[in-house]
């Protein structure tokens, strides 16, 4: 029997149900997990495979749920014994009459960046899975909340096996899972990974999952999986509330929407399966195309192209000299200020480009891609002309992303194309090649043309490949702007395909570029552009989309153009002119601190007005906090304030030619194995504020880490964080690294760093002990240790 | 479960630095906005279980045992604000690290609020028997390692999606596992006490003089 053939006469594929149920019902008694049963009690877990067989079950999940190397850690066998044991048992009952599936459940601990479980170890415990597991027939992945375990599971399965694979996510009442996961999300997602069959498991009855399927069915083409539990159970019997025969007349409602595979989970026992069975009888599946069109996701967050959507550029290092900067200092702030900045601003998606020549554009790419997404939900367009750049970034992004770019060359087609499909996501085409930019709009669709049917014959949508006209300068080449809109209006009448292009270049060399830009945009608009990538933080350019939504007919009733622009808040308060300098700072007042001190400046020496004015301000709010007499949200309002009035300094000099160098540097991390990490941030804050150069190694740290950053760009100052009991041994292992590493010792065997520490629960005692040089209570304590070692 | 409306300012003001501070208007507005925008994010999810005592897995250590004494069954339980009162606070670093402090601390009254709902509740549904205040892996002698105990007999990664890390710090952040004794006779009230906290040679109260209230 194969995958293939399974499908009876109705095309339907009846699953199993419960098996932790069965165990529980039989009284059965397990000494760690209940998958230790699959060695002692081989027997009875054969029987209930068997009375599933015998109630009409075509596929059987294998008793191997929580058989991972971290559920399993103490229970005296190892995965591939369980698993092994798990499967045979499944195959002995089979005997040809149905599937054996390998059955996978979550690890057990959450993922980065909610939890600190890195990808590549979840990645590590499915394939010992899916390894052990090479006897059954097919692969399930289960009960799953977080779709970026889920993503490292698909992988794990296609990468080592080329066994079918069935996915399925738990989802709560209010339609998401857990972790905020959407159905769309969901199904987007595993679409493109590749799997056979996507739904649902455990979460609710069947009577409560129309919403979740009927969302599903609308993002995918796959045959959906229905595997409900019997209801809600009893807090006080833990009976299930609902019977074998209403399950079954639940399960038939939702059959509509394209559900293939039903079965039961939490709750359900063979009963339940027989009820299954003579309900489908009379029935036929019937497979229901994916409604929506082209879409881009992250887990939380569906953007279907289905009207002209943003895509924000400002996540480009080009021309910037701040963010190359931030690229090289690995301050990833930046970026993430950047990234709220323009979803603020209106974008839809974002654009994320590190390249840069002084770094590792790969390991920055995972980074700024995993820092962006634990920060914000937009979807994410993955910009690199390096192939190993895209596949680092796509293999760790959540959901569904946007490549950027390909382009008609054969090298580009060959090496970025394949990813595009491995990986599940859209792409840019560029209409250019070897030969550069044709000139003439024919030109540019004949390479569109090219790259749209390499795409297909690899199975690759042409709805999500995006074509980039490319828009040249009008300042160097007037006629260029007419060939770039009528190559576009061809791309997106002939060829069918969504159009991007990226907005700005076409005023270069001319005054007003804004006005340039946004009535450049409105033209393209009109001859179907869907994705202009711009600047979202321009009024003119976004308010030219909204408008456009509306008199295009998209933005039914305004609604959007409306909440955009219909301003119910309050304004701000204006600007108090009469404020004084200390006075802004101390009451935190950020834009009335900047316009003082623009003032200042005309008639004061830039110096004076910091160290007469300025530092004896942020002085007396350090001293009022000491004493009790502010909050700490007033500290750290005042020290922003304090440093916007720096920023207005520091413009002023280094337009004056009088350069400002940093304070100094200081690398700051939470230990590892913490993960709370609010403390060190507002440290980091302060420290930023007061003038010195932090480098922020983020949560969860590596002592190792620590060591080579320091000696890798030569800092000595380093601040560690712990919050718990628990975490304070890793603080003490830290400090121990760091005092043993030769290269941050003097000639004479001292240390050359300066350790600082704080945590909620650490003492100045223990912080002596465990070998630091300050202890710090406070953020306020930790800029007064900066300032005793830096003078 | 649902949350009041109104979270309990005077603790939150505690948490930020203390009741003696003067709170200024724009403190004030301040707190009110985070608090209607935390309200609006967090879906509090809880389980309990009541086990009959003793239970061996959980009775490690003198203080627990001494905890329940007299008890003759205990309720564990365990609760979260969810994964996006986190996420939230992770935000807030990043734009706005005032909103961030003020939200964090919001956020841990919460949760306080949310347990204290589940002890009425336990409360309401075992007539006649006296609950004991609540105890946490972590609290004196009680090892922190239980808390996996604790969430695997509470099945809490699958009922309410909290789950921990290797050093046993529960994700979602703003959560508790605890248990509760409950007794046929009075339990003398007593305040928890600062021995078994492990903030209790850094505690900003105890500097003061004062006490968390706990």
């Amino acid at each position: 029997m194969d995958f293939e053939k399974l499908t009876g006469t109705n095309g339907f594929v009846l699953l199993d149900g419960a098996m932790g149920t069965l165990i529980q019902k039989s009284g059965a008694e397990y000494r760690h997990s209940p998958e230790t049963l699959n060695i002692t009690e081989p027997d009875l877990i054969a029987s209930f495979h068997r009375a599933y067989i015998e109630a009409g079950s075509q596929i059987i999940y294998a008793n191997t749920f929580g058989a991972n190397a971290y559920k399993l850690a103490d229970s005296g066998f190892s995965v591939e014994e369980i698993i092994r044991a798990g499967v045979r048992n499944a195959k002995s009952a089979a005997e040809g009459r149905a599937l054996v599936a390998l059955d996978v459940g979550p690890i057990g601990m959450l993922l980065e960046p909610a939890g600190s479980l890195r990808f590549d170890e979840a990645y590590d415990y499915f394939k010992q899975q899916i390894i052990a597991g090479q006897d059954a027939d097919l692969i399930v992945l289960e009960t799953m909340t977080d779709l970026y375990e889920l993503k490292a599971a698909v992988l794990a399965a296609k990468e080592n096996c080329d066994k079918p694979i069935l996915a399925t996510m738990t989802f709560e009442r209010d339609g998401r899972t857990f972790t905020g996961v959407s159905p769309a999300a969901a199904a987007l997602t595993l679409s493109g990974l590749g799997v056979d069959a996507l739904g649902v498991n455990c979460s609710l009855g069947p009577d409560e999952l129309e919403g979740v399927v009927a969302e599903l069915t609308r993002f995918t083409d796959l045959p959906l999986i229905v595997k409900a539990n019997a209801g809600l159970p009893d807090p006080n019997s833990n009976e299930y509330n609902i019977s074998p025969k209403r399950f079954a007349e639940c399960v038939s409602e939702l059959l509509k929407y394209g559900v293939r595979y039903v079965g039961g989970c939490c709750g359900t026992t063979p009963e339940y399966i027989s009820e299954l069975k003579a309900m489908l009888a009379d029935r036929s599946y019937v497979p229901v195309p994916k409604e929506a069109g082209a879409c881009v996701c992250s887990a939380s967050t569906v953007v279907e192209i289905d009207r002209p959507r943003i895509i924000g550029e400002r996540i480009n290092p080009t021309g910037k000299k701040a963010f190359q900067q931030a690229l090289v200092n690995d301050d990833l702030d930046y970026i993430l200020t950047q990234a709220l900045s323009q979803v603020e601003g209106g974008a839809e998606i974002l654009d994320v480009n590190v390249g840069h020549p002084e770094i590792d554009e790969a390991r920055m790419m995972v980074r700024a891609l995993t820092s962006i997404q634990s920060v914000c939900d937009a979807p994410l367009q993955i910009d690199s002309t390096k192939p190993a750049v895209l596949e680092a970034g796509l293999r760790r992004y959540n959901g569904k992303p946007i490549v950027n770019s390909v382009n008609g060359e054969e090298k580009s087609l060959a090496s970025v194309l394949p990813l595009v499909k491995k990986y599940g996501a859209a792409v840019v085409g560029l209409t250019l090649d070897e030969n550069g930019i044709p000139k003439t709009a024919e030109g540019r669709f004949a390479i569109a043309k090219r790259i749209v049917e390499r795409a297909e014959a690899l199975g690759i949508d042409r709805r999500e490949v995006f074509i980039d006209c490319l828009t040249l300068t009008v300042s160097a080449e007037q006629d260029a702007c007419r060939e770039t809109l009528r190559a576009l209006h061809r791309v997106k009448t002939e060829l069918g395909c969504r159009t991007c292009l990226g907005v700005s270049n076409i005023s270069f060399g001319l005054p007003n570029r804004e006005l340039v830009n946004s009535t450049f945009l409105t033209m393209a608009l009109e001859e179907g552009l869907d994705l202009p990538i711009m600047n979202p933080n321009l009024p003119a350019m976004t308010g030219a989309v909204r408008a456009y939504r509306v008199l295009a007919g998209f933005d039914k009733n305004s609604l959007d153009f409306i909440a955009a622009y219909n301003d119910t808040k309050p304004s701000a308060p204006k600007a108090e002119k009469t404020v004084d300098l200390t006075s802004a700072v101390y009451r935190g007042l950020k834009n009335e601190g900047a316009a003082v001190t623009e003032q200042l400046l005309q008639s004061r020496d830039a110096m004076e007005i910091v160290n007469e004015l300025l530092i004896p301000a942020l002085d007396k709010v350090g001293e009022d906090f000491e004493k009790g007499r502010i909050f700490l949200p007033q500290l750290i309002q005042s020290a922003n304030a304090a440093q916007e009035c720096f920023e207005v300094i520091k413009r002023h000099l280094n337009a004056s030619g009088k350069g400002e160098v940093s304070k100094g540097k200081i690398i700051l991390a939470t230990v590892k194995g913490d993960i709370h990490d609010i403390g060190k941030n507002i440290v980091k804050v302060l420290l930023d504020n007061y003038g010195y150069t932090v480098v922020d190694l983020g949560k969860d740290v590596d002592p190792q880490l620590i060591v080579d950053t320091a000696v890798s760009r030569g800092i000595t100052v380093i601040g560690l964080s712990a919050l718990m009991t628990t975490t304070l041994k890793s603080m003490e292992d830290t400090i121990s690294l760091i005092r043993r590493t030769p290269e941050l010792q003097n000639p004479d065997g001292t240390s050359k760093c300066v350790v600082f520490v704080g945590g909620a629960v650490l003492t100045r005692e223990y912080a002596m002990k465990i070998g630091a040089d300050y202890y710090c209570r406070d953020a306020k304590e930790s800029v007064d240790a900066a300032k005793r070692v830096f003078g | 479960m649902t949350l009041p409306e109104k979270l309990d300012r005077g603790e939150a003001i505690r948490y930020l630095g203390g009741a003696g501070i003067e709170l200024t208007d724009e403190m004030n507005a301040l707190i009110d906005d985070c608090e209607r925008e935390l309200l609006s994010v967090i879906a509090p999810k809880y389980r309990c279980i009541t086990v009959a005592l003793p239970c061996e897995e959980i009775m490690r250590g003198e203080d627990i045992r001494r905890h329940l004494e007299g008890c003759d069954r205990a309720v564990m339980l365990c609760a979260t604000l969810g994964a996006q009162a986190d996420r939230l606070i992770r935000i807030a670093q990043v734009s706005d690290m005032a909103r961030a402090v003020v939200l964090d601390s919001l956020a841990s009254v919460a949760i306080e609020q949310v347990c204290r709902m589940i002890d009425e509740m336990i409360a309401a549904e075992n007539p006649g028997e006296y609950l004991t205040f609540r105890f946490s892996p972590g609290y004196g002698d009680y090892p922190i390692e239980l808390q996996k105990t604790f969430l695997t007999m509470l099945d809490a990664p699958r009922r309410i999606g909290l789950s921990m890390n290797e050093s046993c710090l529960l994700i979602p952040a703003k959560s508790v596992t605890a248990v509760a004794g409950l007794s046929k006779e009075p339990i003398p009230k007593r305040k928890r006490g600062c021995a078994v906290c492990s903030l209790k040679n850094t505690c900003r109260y105890r500097r003061n003089g004062e006490h968390c209230g706990f």
